[in-house]
């Protein structure tokens, strides 16, 4: 065993280099000595961990090679696996190197095999001790040493240069240079804004002899409005963000965008990761959490729904709380957590009860939808309400004068012909009301008043579930209001009618037991023959109590208990309201009484009656004129009149914005372990909980929430989350991740390639305050990554992969920012930032084999903006967008395929979004003045695109190319210079960022 | 990692005999072999034109009928279902059974009008229904045990086709282009002919790539006019100037490679060079006059459609021709190079008027259907071409009583059993596999579940079901998640 003579090396670097590079000779790899994590637990895991590892349910043998002590234990066969020191004695040994197909391992017909570089990577590992240790990725990050480098081979620009040039050193490879000026600018605008920097841009760039003049440059990237566009859009690949919910119906989410605008604000500000990363999980749960705050979590409403009539809504919560487990295990752990749904992983330490412990985290969640208008809307709102008032308070005058004058004897006249109620009702206060549809189930909040007020677009199949607490003695009977506002209607139909087809109510009490109610009679103000109160209580959904003819006023209707009931302390009363037919109830109030049977279903607001038991003398004077209003409304013909114009007015109140923000609140819920990943077959309860391989959780009550899990994932102690984002900020700076896998950090990932750097980073970050620009700011201005991209002969040999950061990667860009290219170019993009998604034109039959085919088709400016704010529907994925391997939002996406496709070409040069570019960018060229040559327009256009002048053998070959075209269009010179843009839009540097 | 490396030493080794740069003939040969797109990052395992076995099928048509066709109305007899009409189920039969719309309390048991005979020398029982379709028996082979775990269209659709009810998965066809890997010709490898009627319910999961490289996706073509989208250049634009442009672009490419080397360069020429190839034999592909007339009349491209009272509420009425285009495109398709051809029409989703709407649907579909497997043996394309007719599940023998529906008048989604057919690609015609109890509720013998059928579909095509895997997110995933298994039942 010899160990490496780092001082020769670094004596003599330079002359191996160069060896190196002519690729004649290459000096012997020196044998480093043996990590356990890095390089045996790789193999064990991969191979035999199937097997023999964490799953007690899959273990054979009864061989564990996943501790230290089953690999130094017995097997069923009695034999020992690993015997430190001794591969004679080791079966492990035995077994891997057998030449007998019944004994070798692994077994023949398994899909992994052995290769000679991992057998005798096993059998010095015994020979060296078997020395036992933890996987890298799960011990936390230590900071290393800055290498230091004599002689470096290109200037260090940042320490991630010098642990970069140390591997270099190592591999005898040589840095590439840097790139050209014109090459820097266009990547980092692309890379950081995702925009192509325009003509004058560059060429300032190009002359500024500042020494910082790079680094200014990237300042003012970074503070670009577009920096948040482009790295918001990073993100919303790991938020699987889209504008529908997918499945049947795919139903339109129109405010998804909210939390996009979030996403895109949140980078521009910096917001440090951490605090990203709570706000996203559990910004619901702050103390005195903001709209913003709540808009972040967001995030994990873009899981998937699955609203086909008939389906199982039950296990769809469940797979949306699965899909929220796995995908923050995705994106924060770099963990296939989602793995552990049916069974313990099987390489992972991560068992099946422990992914229900997360799961139970995003189990006792809820989701709803709070209002969050935009300021435009919402100024515009208040202008409409202010005019309104306006209005509204000039029909009261006179009204108001009228009033004046019943006060008094004409009030008592009407009083003194009344029959008072005896009895007097207790409001209930809900806590939460649950709209139950074919297709949904959405909880709500009651109205101050207690009151709910019901979708407009509720369907007539409805059913309302009120959860009210409610303590009382001997209640005798409930009450349910139809409130009709002044204008409005009681009920939702068109006539304004309803039908009330059930109601029932569930008493449970605080020892958790559940008694249903049962009523004697039902009693209302108002009925119609056909649909009688008592419809509502005959357990026939088809008979039910409706007040046709009698719409707009409030009615009320009372259930008379069988006997009178207790409502215990602590008591949780249920109420449900069930429609069937004609249409639901505008807004809705209910109440309980002990008054003495019978009830009277009274419609007269308990304000009033509250009033009216005050002798007139107590009563204040406008508790007088309440009254007196009362009368107005109801008995008097002057105030009728005087009220027409009024409830008129009313009618056409103006509507608050309908934006409404999809978020997360806690729900308290129970978790148990899902046999076999199946809901309906639970196994034991679990409370909500962490890995254990991870360090603890500190939680903040007695039971765990997802603000302790937030604060779990960027405790700086947790070895995972800022490695995991390191890997994703520089998997988009060079083409790949420090770890390839930035999908899987566990045993079956690639270990990171520059360990140390990786580690220098991930501690960097923390110290930098999670900002996420700090950090790129130190990538982008480091010399590797200013290297050009241009393959090199002995690199294309010796590293294609570009593991080893000898040059940049070259990259196409993505989807969103082919587009961007595009529109940027020919100078008709759209700058606007944020807002809600467009619309761009598409061929109908791309919509037509969808169940959603309603695209309302964005014109004029705002169809011309960047690619990230195109309607992402879930089930017609938007052509050009899939072409180029957009995330297609079912699953978080770590990583985005680049292929190179035929189709690709075809959309670059004919679909009528590039066609429209090519056409701008030509006749601009057309248009120049006179005397500007065919080849100087030619030289300008390829500028523009490419940041760069053609060279002299490119200038020929477009003009070559102009003068066919001309001569083919027949001296259509327009169209002709047209060609020669679709000519240069199409070609493969536009697409690269190089 | 392994087979990425051998992959990119045998690029490059191609590269070395072309003598590197940017030649056109270079692009050709890796556009052939199919080489080109692979993904240049790390990621899964591409295993270009590589099979475990000998493959006995080359080509897939699988037609598919959305929504659950009816299986006691159209494939499986069940007499038994007459005698009991209007009769409850028993309660054992109904627990743990899951209904979309079905009051599973009152529902009953629902009768067939249909009359069923026996046909070919193999003597299968098929409806009134398929005439056509019994006039091919002795070369379909009828699966009457399917089964399948998913009792909604999407999630069904999404296990029928990509192998899991969870979306994002690849398709099996998007499986099977990554498998056979071959590319490179004038036409798209995975095209996907709609005929759309009430629209197909998961939308494109049904061919989407999910995490395989978009160019494994089913291409969508269009029924009449440009197959594909982007396919006509803008107005203006001849032929000639289009030749011109792409010659510029490889010109151009060639130049830009020369500075940088980067290999995608040249996958870049070569797409751009396929695409022009496209754009002539697209349209050649849908021009119809070089078929005979007897061709034409075998499939019924030119039949009138009867009229249906009240129209068809679920399949679309005006489709005759389209269905029947559509399976001499695939055809068409299979005969140009194409590998993977997915035929859909949708719905046979009939909850209710089952017996107007689904003869309606049988009287397009039937002889279209069945004229594919006797042209495509005809011209013996059949032995390696495996064509498929199948949905994602069965109907219920109950009626659908769905509250507030006025009528009984059809049946509400079935997981537990169905039917459907293979025919070609080294499958045993002649044969019906599998049987139900008396009234289709249950599979009483050989039950083949829809990961069944996936691993034997690859299994013609020479992939072993648990060796086709793509690693994503840590994962090695394949078309048959952990389960699986060949019937050799089926195979001749």
């Amino acid at each position: 065993m010899r160990t490496p003579p780092p001082r020769f090396l670094r004596a003599s670097g330079r002359s191996l280099l160069l060896v190196g590079a002519l690729g004649v000779a290459r000096a012997a790899p020196v044998p480093a000595p043996l990590d356990f994590g890095r390089d045996i637990l790789p193999i064990l895991s991969n191979n035999c961990f199937h097997c023999h590892g964490p799953d007690d349910a899959e273990r054979k043998g009864k061989l564990r090679l996943d501790t230290h002590a089953g690999a130094l234990g017995a097997g069923k066969s009695g034999l020992t696996a690993v015997v430190p020191g001794q591969t004679a004695a080791s079966e492990l040994i035995q077994r891997i190197t057998s030449p007998h197909d019944d004994e070798v391992m692994p077994p023949r017909d398994a899909k992994e095999k052995l290769s000679a570089k991992q057998l005798a990577l096993l059998t010095r590992w015994v020979e060296q001790g078997a020395p036992w240790g933890n996987f890298w990725a799960f011990e936390p990050p230590t900071r290393p040493a800055v290498p230091k480098i004599a002689n470096p081979q290109s200037p260090i620009g940042n320490p991630i240069d010098a642990f970069v040039l140390a591997r270099l050193a190592q591999e005898n490879l040589a840095p590439s240079p840097a790139a050209d000026r014109r090459t820097l600018i266009r990547r980092l605008s692309l890379d950081l804004t995702g925009l192509p920097p325009d003509l004058a841009t560059v060429d300032a760039f190009v002359r500024d002899t500042r020494p910082d003049a790079y680094e200014r440059l990237v300042d003012t990237l970074l503070d670009s409005p577009h920096f948040g566009e482009r790295w918001g859009r990073h993100w919303l690949d790991l938020a699987r963000f889209a504008d529908s919910a997918g499945y049947l119906n795919d139903t339109l989410r129109p405010y998804a965008y909210l939390y996009r605008d979030w996403v895109i604000d949140a980078v521009n500000r910096d917001v440090p990761f951490d605090r990203f990363t709570v706000e996203q999980l559990a910004g619901d749960l702050l103390p005195n959490a903001t709209l913003d705050q709540k808009i972040a979590t967001g995030f994990h409403r873009n899981s998937l729904k699955n609203d086909e009539a008939g389906a199982d809504l039950e296990l769809d919560r469940s797979k949306a709380a699965v899909d929220r487990t796995a995908t923050t295990g995705a994106v924060w752990l770099g963990l296939t957590v989602g793995c552990a749904e049916c069974h313990t992983h099987k390489y992972d330490p991560l068992s099946h009860r422990e992914f229900y412990q997360l799961y139970s985290f995003f189990n006792s969640t809820a989701e709803r939808d709070v209002p969050a208008p935009r300021p435009d809307e919402l100024a515009d709102y208040q202008r409409k309400l202010a005019t309104w008032e306006k209005e509204r308070d000039r029909l009261e005058a006179p009204l108001r004068d009228h009033v004046a004058t019943l006060v008094g004897p004409p009030s008592a006249a009407w009083e003194a012909s009344l029959s008072r109620p005896a009895e007097r009702w207790t409001v209930l206060t809900p806590d939460e009301i649950t709209t139950i549809t074919e297709d949904d189930e959405r909880i709500g909040s009651p109205n101050p008043d207690h009151s709910f007020t019901t979708g407009a677009r509720d369907p007539v199949r409805t059913r309302y579930v009120v959860k009210s607490p409610a303590e009382a003695r001997a209640v005798t009977g409930l009450r349910l209001e139809a409130l009709a506002d002044l204008g409005g209607k009681a009920g939702r139909a068109r006539s304004g009618d309803f039908h009330l087809a059930e109601f029932s109510a569930m008493l449970k009490t605080p020892d958790g037991a559940q008694h249903k109610l049962e009523f004697a009679h039902a009693r209302a103000d108002f009925e119609t023959k056909s649909a009688p109160a008592k419809g509502t209580l005959d357990g026939d959904n088809t008979t039910g109590w409706s007040i046709t003819g009698r719409t707009d006023a409030t009615h009320v209707i009372v259930f008379e208990l069988k006997s009178p009931r207790d409502f215990p302390a602590g008591s949780q009363l249920y109420v449900e309201l069930e429609h069937r037919i004609t249409g639901v109830l505008t807004r809705f109030r209910l109440a309980t009484t002990t008054g003495a049977l019978p009830l009277t279903p009274d419609p007269r607001p308990d304000e009033l009656v509250a009033i009216l038991d005050l002798p007139a003398a107590l009563r204040t004077s406008d508790q007088a004129l309440a009254v007196a209003r009362h009368v107005a409304r109801f008995f008097d013909e002057p105030g009728k009149k005087l009220l027409a114009p009024l409830a008129t007015h009313y009618a056409k109140q103006p509507e608050f914005p309908k934006t409404a923000a999809p978020i997360l609140v806690a729900h308290e819920r129970k978790t148990r372990i899902h046999l076999r990943g199946e809901y309906q077959q639970p196994g034991d309860e679990v409370e909500p909980g962490t890995p254990a391989v991870l360090p603890p959780l500190q939680r903040r009550g007695p039971r765990a929430d997802r603000l302790d899990l937030a604060r779990w994932l960027v405790d700086p102690a947790n070895p995972l989350t800022a490695r995991v984002t390191v890997n994703h900020i520089w998997q988009h700076l060079f083409g790949r991740g420090l770890v390839a896998t930035v999908d899987n950090f566990g045993l079956l990932g690639e270990p990171p390639s520059h360990p140390e750097l990786f580690d220098y980073l991930a501690t960097e970050f923390v110290r930098l305050g999670w900002s996420r620009k700090k950090l790129i700011r130190l990538l982008v201005t480091s010399a590797t990554y200013r290297q050009s991209s241009v393959l090199r002969a002995d690199l294309q040999e010796r590293d294609p992969q570009n593991t080893l950061l000898a040059r940049q990667s070259r990259q196409r860009l993505e989807a969103e920012v082919v587009r961007d290219v595009f529109l940027a170019s020919s100078g008709l993009l759209n700058r606007r930032i944020g807002g809600p998604s467009i619309y761009p034109a598409l061929p109908a039959f791309v919509l037509a084999f969808g169940r959603n085919k309603s695209w309302p088709e964005t014109t004029g400016p705002e169809k011309y903006r960047r690619g990230l704010y195109i309607h992402l529907r879930r089930n017609v994925p938007y052509p050009m967008l899939a072409t180029f391997d957009a995330s297609d939002a079912s699953l978080a996406c770590l990583r985005r395929e680049r292929s190179n496709s035929p189709l690709q070409a075809l959309t670059l040069l004919n679909d009528p979004v590039f066609v429209e570019c090519h056409e701008t960018l030509g006749l601009q060229l057309a248009a120049r003045p006179a005397d500007t040559s065919v080849a100087a327009r030619l030289a300008h256009a390829f500028a523009l695109c490419l940041s760069r002048p053609p060279t002299a053998a490119e200038a020929a070959a477009m003009q070559r190319h102009f003068d066919d075209q001309l001569q083919l269009a027949q001296g259509d010179r327009k169209l002709a210079f047209v060609a020669a843009a679709r000519l240069i839009m199409n070609l493969d540097e536009f697409i690269t960022r190089e | 990692m392994h087979d990425s490396v051998s992959f990119s030493s045998r690029r490059k080794f191609l590269m070395q005999a072309c003598g590197g740069v940017g030649g056109l003939a270079l692009s050709h040969l890796l556009g052939q072999d199919g080489l080109l797109a692979a993904p240049a990052s790390a990621g899964g395992v591409v295993r270009p034109g590589r099979t475990h076995h000998q493959a006995r099928a080359k080509n897939i048509i699988y037609i598919y009928l959305e929504g659950g066709p009816s299986q006691m109305d159209l494939y499986d007899p069940k007499p038994v279902l007459n005698q009991l009409d209007g009769q409850a189920l028993p309660e054992s039969m109904l627990k743990n059974m899951r209904f979309a719309f079905l009051a599973k309390e009152s529902a009953r048991i629902m009768g067939t009008p249909r009359t069923f005979k026996k046909h070919g020398q193999c003597g299968m029982e098929l409806s009134d229904l398929l005439p056509h379709i019994g006039s091919i028996a002795d070369d379909i082979c009828l699966v009457r045990s399917m089964h399948t775990d998913q009792f909604n269209h999407v999630p069904g659709q999404l296990l029928m086709n990509t192998g899991s009810a969870i979306s994002g998965r690849p398709s099996m066809g998007s499986w099977l282009s990554y498998g056979l890997g071959s590319g490179g010709k004038n036409l798209p490898e995975f095209v996907v002919l709609i005929c759309v009627g009430r629209g197909v319910p998961g939308g494109s999961a049904s061919w989407a790539s999910g995490f395989l490289p978009s160019k494994y996706s089913g291409v969508m073509f269009r029924n009449e006019g440009a197959p594909v989208l982007n396919l006509d250049n803008p107005s203006g634009f001849t032929a000639a100037m289009q030749g011109r442009n792409i010659r510029g672009v490889a010109e151009l490419n060639a130049l830009r490679h020369a500075e940088v080397r980067d290999p995608e360069i040249d996958s870049r020429i070569a797409a751009y060079e396929l695409a022009f190839r496209m754009q002539s034999a697209a349209p050649e592909l849908m021009d119809l006059s070089g078929e005979s007339q007897a061709t034409l009349d075998l499939y019924g491209v030119n039949r009138t459609e009867p009229k249906i009272e009240g129209g068809n509420q679920l399949g679309g009425t005006g489709l005759f021709g389209t269905f029947a285009r559509n399976c001499l495109m695939a055809r068409r398709l299979v005969e140009r190079g194409t590998r993977v051809v997915q035929v859909i029409h949708a719905s046979w989703d009939h909850h209710s008027r089952i017996n107007t709407d689904l003869p309606h649907n049988c009287l397009m579909a039937d002889q279209p259907i069945a004229a594919l497997v006797k042209d495509l043996k005809q011209r013996g394309m059949l032995e390696d071409t495996l064509v498929i007719c199948g949905s994602e599940f069965g109907r219920t023998a109950l009626g659908e009583n769905r509250p507030g529906q006025r009528a009984v008048t059809g049946r509400d989604h079935h997981p537990n059993a169905f039917s459907l057919w293979l025919a070609g690609g080294g499958i045993k015609g002649g044969q019906v596999v599998g049987e139900t109890d008396d009234i289709a509720w249950n599979v009483t013998k050989d039950p083949i579940h829809v990961h069944d059928l996936h691993a034997t579909i690859l299994h013609q095509f020479g992939f072993d079901h648990t060796k086709l895997t793509y690693r994503f997110q840590g994962r090695d995933y394949r078309l048959t998640d952990v389960h699986g298994h060949v019937v050799k039942k089926l195979l001749a």
